[in-house]
């Protein structure tokens, strides 16, 4: 094995560590829910597997054994199968951070996420409480 | 026969009518998804870029199967439309198991009234 060999799983590596800041930064808790996310990303999952198994069995796209592992499960790499899990994640996790900054403000989404306690007191009402309260209480 | 080309539109349409007849999480009407998903097809340019370059090229795709239109570093320009059916099912699934959380600036009673709408 080369280190080129590894080039695929590095980029997916990559991507979680560069969301990662999201989910405590910017406060998306979508690690934090591991539930609520098995259920969106298993079918999410399922589905595109079953679409690269049969898209690798036409010949529609093949990889390069310079820049990946070759260790796959039947015809699919496991490059692929980090790649169904990890492009999803990064979604959530963009998703609920923008969530956050549109409703909160980046102040008060830093305020909420795990630098908060770094930031100097807000003047209003704290927005760790608001977030606890949750919308639906207007509903 | 373009065939990447034309399973990307497919994937899309059942994606897109899958979220309004079944997962109906609401995502199209929250602003938070469209930012988000903007957000994600630029950072795909850099990760896809990486993956296709013709120069020292990860993923091989077959040059029968879809338009032949590479943008940005060699990708095709069906990757974005595959990464988009990806992400819009993750975060319809997502959302539906909370659809009344407030994930954006849209004032909660707008979202719960057009829940109460739904059939």
């Amino acid at each position: 094995m080369r280190v080129e060999q590894f080039q695929y799983l590095i980029v997916m590596a990559l991507c979680l560590i560069v969301t990662l800041p999201l989910e405590f930064v910017l406060h998306a808790r979508v690690y934090r829910r591991p539930r609520r996310l098995l259920r969106a990303l298993l079918p999410t999952f399922a589905a595109f597997v079953v679409w690269d198994v049969a898209a690798i069995r036409l010949g529609h796209w093949t990889f390069s054994p310079e820049f990946t592992t070759g260790w796959r499960i039947g015809n699919i790499p496991v490059e692929e199968l980090t790649f169904f899990v990890v492009i999803p994640l990064c979604a959530l996790l963009s998703y609920e951070a923008v969530g956050n900054v549109l409703r909160l403000g980046w102040i008060g989404t830093l305020r909420a996420g795990s630098l908060g306690r770094f930031l100097p007191p807000a003047p209003g009402p704290d927005p760790r409480a608001e977030q606890r309260t949750d919308d639906r209480e207007l509903v | 026969m373009p065939w990447y080309s034309v399973l990307t539109v497919v994937a899309i349409a059942v994606v897109v009518a899958a979220e309004l007849l079944w997962i109906r999480s609401g995502i199209f009407r929250r602003r938070a998804y469209w930012l988000a998903v903007g957000i994600c097809a630029l950072f795909q340019i850099p990760v896809d870029g990486w993956l296709t370059k013709l120069s020292s090229v990860i993923v091989i795709y077959n040059p029968e199967v879809f338009s032949g239109l590479r943008i940005f570093w060699d990708s095709p320009i069906e990757d974005w439309g595959f990464g988009f059916a990806l992400m819009t099912l993750a975060l319809a699934l997502w959302v539906r198991q909370d659809p009344d959380e407030a994930t954006d600036d849209r004032p909660a009673l707008v979202d719960a009234a057009a829940d109460r709408s739904r059939p």
